[in-house]
C-alpha cells in the first residue's frame, strides 16, 4: 500500500526513536494495544488522540485525557480539532511526535563531517600548539630557577601547569559528553592552547615593547589583550559544547567582561589605583632591548611636577572619606 | 622603640598594654634586618602569653608590681652604675626624689568622650601656675586629632582628679602642654617642677630618676643613669639607662636636686634598659611659647603640618648638604648616606648561592615622628642592592632583576595617605642608565606634606646591576623632587 505519511516519535535530542508508516487515516494514538501508534509514556492515556486527514491537512482530535495534546506551547482545547502547525510537531503527555507527509519537500543532503577525521586534520595544528606551549612553559620555568636546581624539583614545578590544563580540558570534555555525546578532549585542548598562547604572547611582547620604548601603556594594552584572549577561550569552549547557542554565549561572555571589568575599574578608581595593570612597569629586559635614550636625573624629576596636582586632588577631604570603614590597610 | 603610653584594647588594661607593645616591637624590629628572626620569635611568644593569661589571675600581680618591680630595676641599674655607694643610700635618694616629685606628678588619661573608659594612659608633671602640665604629644594624640571622640583627664598621686585641656604641642619632639580645666583651690600648694639650668649639663653616668605610672599599676620612681645624647639621631634624645614602661610616657625625669632634665618618651624592646628621654630644653621652649595659649578647640592639623614642614626643611637641607659616601664597588658608584643621623646595616647573599649574588645596604633614621597609631613620619631611608648575576646568564638575570624591581611596595591608600602616583622613565646618571620610578603620596590630613619613594634599577649590563631605593616621609613636594634628584645623581658608572 502507498505510504501517506510517517509519524516519528522523537527522543530528548530530537531524533526519531520509533517510526510508524501511515497508509490510511485516521491514526489512533495511545497506550492501549488496539491503537495504531502505541506509546509507552505513562503520561499518555489509553486512547489519547486521533490524527485524521481533512481538507488536505492533518488534524488532531484529543480524546478524554488528563494531560491533553499540545501543539508547540498551545494546549488543544477539548472537542476542538485543529490542523497541525507547519512544523507538524505535537506533544502527547511527555512524548513529542512529528508527522511527515509523502509530498513534503526534503532538506538538501548535508555534507557529512567525520569528527574523527576532522580532528585528525587539526592534528597537525594541535601538535604544533602542544610543542609551542611545552617549549614556552619550559623556557618560562627555566627562567625562574637558578642553575643547579635538581631535575626532579624542576619536573615537579614543570608538570603543575600541564596537569592543571589537562583537568581544565577534561572538565570541558565531560561537558561535551553531556551535550554532544562524545568526549571531545582534543578539540577543547586546541581551544585552550590557542588562546592561552596568543594571550601570553601578547602580554610578553607588550611587556618587552613597553620596556624598549619606555611606554608603560603598551604593557597595559598587553594585559587587556590577555584578558580578552581568556574570554574568547571560554567562548570557544562553550561553542564546542552547544554550537547553536554561539551567539547567546558570545553576548553572555561579552556582558560578563563589560560588567566585571566596569566594576573593577570603579573599585580601582575609588582606591586611587591605576585602572589597568601595576603602579609602574615591572619589566627589566636585556640592555640591547632598550630603544629610547635615557633622560637626565634633573629632567626626570622635573617631569614629575604634574603629579602634585593629581595628588592634592586625591588628598582633598570629603567625598570618599573612608572614616571608620576600615580603610587603613597598612 | 616603643612609645610609653599604655594603650588599652577591649579587655583588661595592662594586658592589652603588653599586647600593644608586642606589635610595636615587631614593627620596630622589622626595620632591622639582623633582628628579623628575633622579632618573629619574640612576637610569637609574647602574643599567646598576653592572650592566655586570664585577666582575673593577673589582677593581684599587677597591684603588687609597683612596689616590687621598679625597685629591683633601679637597684640593678645602680649596681652597674656605681660601686662606691651602698644600696641603703640609693633607695634613700630615690625616696627623697619621689617625695619631692609626688605632689606634682600626675597620670594623664585619654577617655572616650561619652564614657569613663580609658583609651590610653600616660604621665605628666606640673610645670606652671594654674595647673599647667607637661606630657608627651603621643599621650594626648587621640584627643588632639579626634576631639569629638576623646577627652582628657588627670589623676594626682593622692587621688585628685579633673578634666584637662590641650593648649600647645610640639609634634616633632613629642611634647604637649595641657592645663587643668578647673584647677583645685589648693593647686598652688603643690608647687611646680623646676628645670635644671642649661649652664650645668649632666655628665655621663650621673644618676637620674624617672617618674610615672607604668602600665597603669601605680606611680613609681625608676632610678637610672644619664648616658648623653643618642648617637646618630637627627632629633636629640637622651639615652637613659633605666627601665621605662608603657604608661610612663610624659613623666618627668629628675636630677638629684629634683630638677627636670628630660621627659620619658620611648624604650627599645630589643635591648635591656635602653630608654629615651626628650631633653628638657625642648620642653622649656614649648612652655616659653605655649604656656599662655588658649585651649585648642579647632583642628590641630594646620599647626601640626607647619611644625612638620619646618622639620622637613631642616632635615632636607642637612641631608642634601652631606656628600654621599664612597662605595667600594668596582663598577658602580651608589648613593650611600653618611651616618651622621642614619644607621646602615649591610648583608649579602650566602657565598655558596647558585643564583643571584647580592650585597645589600640598608640605611635609615632612628627617629620617626609619631603622628598617630598608624602614622610615623619625618624620616628617611636609603637602601641598595648590588647584583652579580654571572652565574645566571643574561636572560635569567634580567628575569630576577625584574622580579626584584616589581615586588617593591609603594603603599596603598590609607586613612592618612593617598594612594601613590608614579612617574617612570630611563634615567642617566654619571653614565649609568637606570629604569627609575618615583612615587609620591600626599598626606590626606596634613596639607602640603608628601611621602616620596625613588626606585632605580640599572639596565646597561647583561649580568650585573644595582638597584636602589630612597624613601622620605613627610616632605614638601619641592623637597621631594630635590631629594629624588640628589639621590639619583648619587649613582654613576665607574670608568
Amino acid at each position: 500500500m502507498e505510504t501517506l505519511a510517517l509519524i516519528e516519535t522523537l527522543d530528548r535530542d530530537g531524533r526519531p526513536c520509533q517510526v510508524l508508516r501511515v497508509s490510511q487515516w485516521p491514526v489512533r494514538i495511545g497506550r492501549a494495544i488496539d491503537c495504531d501508534l502505541v506509546l509507552d509514556d505513562p503520561h499518555v492515556a489509553a486512547h489519547h488522540a486521533t490524527l485524521f486527514w481533512r481538507a488536505d491537512a492533518v488534524h488532531v482530535e484529543p480524546a478524554s485525557t488528563v494531560n491533553g495534546v499540545r501543539l508547540g506551547k498551545a494546549v488543544v482545547a477539548p472537542f476542538s480539532t485543529p490542523p497541525l502547525p507547519p512544523s507538524r510537531l505535537l506533544t502527547l503527555g511527555a512524548t513529542t511526535l512529528r508527522v511527515r507527509l509523502a509530498g513534503d519537500a526534503l532538506a538538501p543532503e548535508q555534507r557529512f563531517v567525520d569528527l574523527h577525521r576532522h580532528e585528525r586534520r587539526h592534528g597537525v595544528t594541535l601538535a604544533v600548539l602542544i610543542v609551542l606551549a611545552a617549549l614556552w612553559h619550559g623556557f618560562d620555568q627555566w627562567l625562574a630557577t637558578v642553575p643547579g636546581t635538581p631535575s626532579y624539583t624542576l619536573a615537579w614545578t614543570y608538570l603543575g601547569v600541564p596537569a592543571a590544563l589537562m583537568l581544565w580540558c577534561v572538565a570541558w570534555a565531560i561537558g561535551s559528553m553531556l551535550f554532544q555525546h562524545r568526549f571531545a578532549f582534543w578539540p577543547h585542548l586546541r581551544v585552550a592552547l590557542t588562546w592561552l598562547l596568543l594571550g601570553t604572547f601578547a602580554k610578553v611582547v607588550a611587556g618587552q615593547l613597553a620596556f624598549a620604548l619606555s611606554m608603560p601603556l603598551i604593557d597595559k594594552a598587553g594585559r587587556i589583550v590577555f584578558i580578552f584572549a581568556v574570554a574568547l577561550m571560554i567562548w570557544h569552549h562553550l561553542e564546542l559544547l552547544v554550537p547553536r547557542l554561539r551567539r547567546s554565549f558570545g553576548i553572555a561572555i561579552g556582558s560578563a567582561v563589560v560588567v566585571g571589568g566596569g566594576l573593577l575599574l570603579v573599585a580601582r578608581s575609588v582606591q586611587q589605583e591605576p585602572l589597568v595593570g601595576d603602579l609602574y612597569l615591572g619589566t627589566i629586559s636585556l640592555p640591547g632591548v632598550r630603544l629610547v635614550k635615557p633622560v637626565s636625573a634633573d629632567a626626570f624629576v622635573k617631569s614629575a611636577a604634574p603629579l602634585e596636582k593629581t595628588l592634592s586632588r586625591w588628598a582633598k577631604p570629603g567625598d570618599d572619606d573612608d572614616e571608620g570603614s576600615g580603610g587603613d590597610d597598612d | 622603640m616603643a612609645l610609653l603610653d599604655s594603650r588599652h584594647g577591649d579587655t583588661a588594661e595592662g594586658l592589652a598594654g603588653l599586647r600593644y607593645d608586642g606589635s610595636m616591637l615587631l614593627k620596630r624590629l622589622f626595620r632591622y634586618r639582623a633582628g628579623r628572626l628575633f622579632a618573629f620569635v619574640l612576637a610569637a611568644s609574647l602574643g599567646p602569653w598576653a592572650h592566655a593569661t586570664p585577666p582575673v589571675a593577673r589582677q593581684p600581680v599587677s597591684q603588687a608590681a609597683p612596689a616590687a618591680r621598679p625597685v629591683t630595676n633601679a637597684a640593678s641599674a645602680a649596681q652597674q652604675a656605681s660601686d662606691a655607694e651602698d644600696s641603703g643610700n640609693l633607695s634613700a635618694s630615690a625616696r627623697r626624689i619621689y617625695d619631692v616629685g609626688r605632689p606634682r606628678l600626675l597620670q594623664v588619661r585619654t577617655l572616650l568622650r561619652d564614657q569613663d573608659s580609658q583609651a590610653s594612659v600616660g604621665s605628666g608633671s606640673l610645670v606652671g601656675p594654674d595647673g599647667l602640665i607637661l606630657t608627651n604629644y603621643h599621650v594626648v594624640s587621640q584627643v588632639a586629632l579626634e576631639p569629638q571622640r576623646y577627652r582628657l583627664s588627670f589623676q594626682t598621686v593622692d587621688g585628685v582628679t579633673g578634666a584637662l585641656q590641650l593648649i600647645a604641642f610640639d609634634v616633632v619632639h613629642d611634647l604637649a602642654l595641657v592645663r587643668m580645666a578647673s584647677p583645685p583651690a589648693t593647686i598652688a600648694n603643690r608647687g611646680v617642677f623646676e628645670f635644671r639650668p642649661a649652664a650645668t649639663p649632666l655628665a655621663q653616668g650621673e644618676r637620674i630618676f624617672s617618674l610615672g605610672n607604668p602600665l597603669d599599676v601605680g606611680f613609681a620612681v625608676v632610678e637610672g643613669t644619664y648616658n648623653g645624647l643618642v648617637e646618630r639621631s637627627f632629633l636629640p634624645q637622651i639615652l637613659f639607662s633605666g627601665s621605662l614602661n608603657p604608661g610612663m610616657s610624659g613623666g618627668p625625669v629628675l636630677d638629684d636636686k629634683g630638677h627636670i632634665v628630660g621627659v620619658n618618651v620611648a624604650t627599645r624592646r630589643d635591648g635591656q634598659q635602653i630608654s629615651f628621654l626628650v631633653p628638657a630644653e625642648f620642653a622649656q621652649a614649648l612652655i616659653a611659647s605655649g604656656a599662655h595659649a588658649k585651649p585648642i578647640t579647632t583642628s590641630v592639623e594646620t599647626t601640626m603640618a607647619a611644625q612638620l614642614m619646618q622639620h622637613q626643611q631642616q632635615l632636607t637641607q642637612r641631608f642634601i648638604a652631606l656628600p654621599w659616601r664612597e662605595t667600594k664597588h668596582a663598577h658602580y658608584s651608589v648613593p650611600v648616606p653618611q651616618e651622621d643621623f642614619m644607621r646602615c646595616w649591610g648583608s649579602s647573599s650566602p657565598s655558596d648561592s647558585k643564583g643571584l649574588s647580592f650585597e645589600r645596604s640598608d640605611c635609615q633614621m632612628d627617629t620617626a615622628i609619631f603622628i598617630n597609631e598608624s602614622l610615623r613620619t619625618g624620616d628617611m631611608s636609603v637602601r641598595h642592592e648590588v647584583y652579580d648575576g654571572s652565574k645566571l646568564g643574561a636572560l635569567r638575570y634580567a628575569q630576577e632583576a625584574g622580579e626584584s624591581f616589581r615586588n617593591e611596595g609603594m603603599g596603598r591608600r590609607t586613612h592618612d595617605l593617598t594612594a601613590p602616583k608614579c612617574r617612570e622613565d630611563f634615567v642617566d646618571s654619571g653614565g649609568l642608565t637606570m629604569r627609575t620610578v618615583m612615587c609620591l603620596r600626599a598626606y590626606r590630613h596634613l596639607p602640603g606634606l608628601y611621602d616620596v619613594a625613588v626606585l632605580s634599577q640599572s639596565v646597561d649590563a647583561k649580568t650585573e646591576g644595582v638597584q636602589g631605593r630612597f624613601d622620605a616621609r613627610g616632605v614638601s613636594f619641592q623637597n621631594a623632587l630635590l631629594l629624588a634628584r640628589h639621590y639619583l645623581q648619587g649613582f654613576a658608572w665607574k670608568r
